[in-house]
This record gives structure tokens, C-alpha cells and sequence, in this order.
């Protein structure tokens, strides 16, 4: 199993960076927190600001060979550390 | 009681969610009922409302705006006898009126009762495919479920709870719903796409995850109406179209640009270029037996559904104290499909954190999709070989 630690903190830094701009604060993330599912205050904007950044950061994009299935924040983790 | 309008079927009704979590149901006789003011302008801002507007307008023979923002627009006046207007999200400034004639959005309706669909309105109640989605399950007897003002996640959880079986939406909206769909997914048998070029892995993952439902992509625009539907699960278009038309449009290709006859058209509207032929000025290309959209020809790029303009967003930066220069791109990603990003040059000795606030400003009054989401400083902006700056999407 792929040790998805250090790309949770990535997403959990660069989303809380992401909701503080809009005046709001974002609750703790786990692996199993859904991103659209209406826990956190993010819209799809946002999850796409996200997945931009992430890839400014990482260097990785893991979507260029079109959509990969993901719901959660340790599915989108996995799917880093799988690129790298 | 008043009639019922012609339009509304009697088997119609409305499953609408209430400021907190309660849901009501509204039949003709409930919307019949609502407080009216006929014609002029309404805050279309729910379904309930947006079918009582106009109903009131058809009967009392007035015009009807259809508003998407709150406060009293200016310079509206109704036109004498019954039409409806709309506004468009544009990118900057005041919204697009685009005037319908009734018949004509009317017109649009296809399909036999079918009262056991209930349709999901994932767009705005005010929005042309709004108010294709509203009239159509009015038409057909359908239900409408409707969650206003809601995101995503509250779109999905009313799919789930009334069981929705039709959807209509852009890519987009469809990305993000089946995330926060995740499993647990309602029995859609009708999923529809439309307003933004469609990719094949979304159609492959709809179809995927729904496999008895229809699927298909609506190629439609303001000017040129609801121009085919596309139902072989595949994304653009056949190539035989382009010779022998679809659906009664004629479709030609002119410098890589799409124009087509249609008698759906409003001609007088611009784009026109003779003969009855419109400029979509939508960039296709053929690939094998398939023609596929690959942008716009004035440079628009969809973010979400919604049409922006990275030149003008950069013009806009450029007004911005410490900005001496800028660079707009459009930056694709699976969830949107596009986000605008900017590169900054900032002035000397300029401080981040007031340049930051200062391009905040003035880009607070862009709709959301226009603004630039993603702002690097930098000490240049690379020119392409034509001394023009690289604005080509970024892939």
C-alpha cells in the first residue's frame, strides 16, 4: 500500500489556502473527507483551483490522459503518489 | 381558478426545496395561487416562481424579464404583448437581455407526455436551459425537483431522495455531480449535456455508470437555438453531417469555423454572413470519422460552463495599482474544464500582499468563472516567436 501521508498534507495545505481566501475556514480533513459531498465549502471552482496548483506543485498530472474516478480527498491523494 | 395554460400539462407538478431543509409541492392549482404582479420584472430566482411569472404574463398579454440578479435592472421597460427575457452570464459588466418570442421557446418542446419522468433543474430557473428544463417536464407532465440556490452536494442529495430519473447539464455539472454522487445514485434514464464541448472519458463514465439511460449531447447556442443532438455515446459529431445536414440544418465548414442554415436561427442577431448561413464561430477539426470542437474562435474558453474571456480579463488586471504587466491563460483540468490563471509582473518594490488585494478589487464584480483563480508573480512574461504573448491554452 502506497503511504499517502505527504500528499494529504499537500492537499489539506494548499485547500485550506484555497477556502481562507474565500472568508471561510476549512474543517479538519481525513482520507474518507468527500470533496463535493457538502462537508467541506468548496465548490467546483475550487476543486479546480485545487487540482491546478497541485499540479504547479507536484509537477504530476494525473488527469492528462483524461477524468480519473475520485470522490475523496485520500482518492485524489492516491492518485498523486501513483503519477510519481 | 384561473386556466390552466396550454403549456402545462395537468399531471404536472413541482417538488421544490424550501428555505431550510422542508420540500413543497406545488400543482397548477398552487402556482395559479401565488401573489402576482403580471408582467415586468420577476427575480427568477425559483421555479415556482419562474412558472407563476409566466403564466400571469401570457394571460395579462405583457412582456416578462426573467432576472438573475437581485435588484431592480435598469432601463427595462416591457414590450407590448407577450415575449420573454432573459439574461445571459456574461463575463464582465451588466448581463446580455436576449428577448424570446414565447411560441419559439415553446417550439423547442419535443416528446410526448411521459408522467412518469421526474426531472432534476440543475441549471439556474432563469437560464435558457432553465427554462428549457422547466417547460419541458411542464409540457410532459413530468415532475420537476427543484433545489434552489443549492450546490452540488444539495443536487444530489435531491436526486437520491426523489429519485430523479432525467438530468440535463453541462460537463461540468456532470463531473462534479457524479462526485458527489460517489455510489449511491439515483435511476436516471435520461442524461443530457449541453453548453460546453463534451470529452469521451465523461461519456464513457456516464455510460458506464448508468448503462440503461440515454445519453446524449445537445450542440445549442443563443443565436443559432437548439442546432442536434448527438445520441451515439461518442463525443462531436459524425462527419456525413457536415455534407448532409442533421435535423434540418445545413452545417459547413469555413477556415476551420462551423456555420450552419437552420431554420431555428434568429438571423437578425450577429453572425450572420448571407444567405442565411451563421458564424457559430466554433472551431472544429476532423478527427477519423468524428468532427470535434477544439475552441472558439474569438478566444473565449468555457470555464464551467460559462463563456470568459482571458483578454479581457487581462485588460482588467492591467488596471490594477502594482500590476505592470499580465498574462491570462486558460489552464485545463477535469473538473471544469477550464480555470483562468494569471502571471503578474508587479511594479518595483511593490508589496505582494496589497498587489494581491489590489487585483481582487478589480476583479470582484467578474462572475466567478472569469475570475483568475490561480495568480503567480513573476519578473517577465515569455513573448512567442511573433512578439505576441503566449496565450494559447495550456493542455
Amino acid at each position: 500500500m502506497t503511504d499517502t501521508q505527504p500528499m494529504l498534507a499537500v492537499i489539506a495545505e494548499e485547500l485550506a489556502r484555497i477556502v481562507a481566501d474565500k472568508g471561510e475556514t476549512l474543517p479538519p480533513l481525513t482520507p474518507n473527507s468527500v470533496f463535493l459531498g457538502g462537508e467541506l465549502p468548496i465548490d467546483s471552482l475550487d476543486l479546480a483551483t485545487l487540482l491546478v496548483v497541485l499540479e504547479q506543485r507536484t509537477g504530476q498530472d494525473p488527469f492528462r490522459a483524461g477524468l480519473r474516478q475520485f470522490t475523496t480527498v485520500g482518492e485524489l491523494a492516491a492518485l498523486y503518489d501513483m503519477a510519481a | 381558478m384561473l386556466d390552466r395554460p396550454s403549456w402545462l400539462h395537468p399531471a404536472f407538478r413541482l417538488i421544490e426545496g424550501g428555505e431550510g431543509a422542508g420540500w413543497s409541492e406545488f400543482r397548477w392549482s398552487d402556482l395559479a395561487a401565488m401573489p402576482q404582479n403580471p408582467g415586468g420584472v420577476v427575480r427568477a430566482d425559483r421555479a415556482s416562481r419562474v412558472l407563476a411569472a409566466l403564466a400571469a404574463a401570457e394571460r395579462a398579454g405583457v412582456g416578462l424579464l426573467l432576472s438573475r440578479r437581485d435588484g431592480a435592472p435598469r432601463d427595462w421597460t416591457a414590450p407590448p404583448g407577450f415575449s420573454v427575457t432573459l439574461e445571459t452570464s456574461g463575463t464582465t459588466g451588466e448581463p446580455k437581455r436576449v428577448r424570446h418570442d414565447f411560441n419559439r421557446l415553446r417550439g423547442r418542446l419535443r416528446g410526448g407526455p411521459d408522467e412518469g419522468a421526474r426531472w432534476l433543474l440543475a441549471y439556474e430557473a432563469g437560464a435558457f436551459a432553465g427554462i428549457q428544463v422547466i417547460l419541458t417536464a411542464a409540457f410532459t407532465g413530468a415532475a420537476l425537483v427543484s433545489a434552489p440556490g443549492g450546490g452540488v452536494a444539495d443536487l444530489a442529495q435531491a436526486a437520491r431522495r426523489h429519485a430523479v430519473t432525467h438530468v440535463s447539464g453541462t460537463p461540468s455539472f456532470w463531473r462534479a455531480f457524479l462526485m458527489a454522487l460517489g455510489s449511491d445514485v439515483p435511476p436516471l434514464t435520461s442524461i443530457t449535456l449541453g453548453g460546453e464541448a463534451v470529452d469521451q472519458p465523461l461519456l464513457d463514465r456516464l455510460a458506464a455508470q448508468f448503462p440503461a439511460a440515454r445519453l446524449r449531447h445537445i450542440y445549442a447556442s443563443t443565436e443559432a437555438g437548439a442546432v442536434f443532438a448527438v445520441a451515439d455515446k461518442r463525443a462531436g459529431f459524425p462527419v456525413d453531417w457536415i455534407e448532409q445536414g442533421v435535423d434540418g440544418v445545413a452545417l459547413r465548414l469555413r477556415d476551420g469555423v462551423l456555420e450552419l442554415r437552420s431554420p431555428r436561427a434568429m438571423l437578425e442577431g450577429s453572425g450572420a454572413v448571407g444567405d442565411g448561413w451563421l458564424n457559430t464561430g466554433d472551431l472544429v477539426e476532423r478527427r477519423g470519422d468524428r468532427m470535434e470542437f477544439v475552441g472558439r474562435l474569438d478566444g473565449l474558453v468555457n470555464v464551467g460552463g460559462v463563456k470568459v474571456s482571458p483578454e479581457a480579463v487581462e485588460r482588467r488586471l492591467l488596471t490594477a495599482p502594482g500590476v505592470a504587466d499580465a498574462l491570462v491563460t486558460a489552464q485545463a483540468n477535469p473538473i471544469t474544464g477550464f480555470l483562468l490563471t494569471a502571471l503578474v509582473v508587479p511594479v518595483p518594490n511593490s508589496d505582494e500582499a496589497e498587489l494581491r488585494a489590489a487585483i481582487r478589487r478589480v476583479t470582484a464584480d467578474l462572475v466567478p468563472a472569469a475570475r483568475p483563480r490561480v495568480i503567480t508573480l513573476t519578473d517577465r512574461i515569455p513573448l512567442g516567436a511573433t512578439g505576441k504573448k503566449g496565450r494559447k491554452a495550456a493542455s
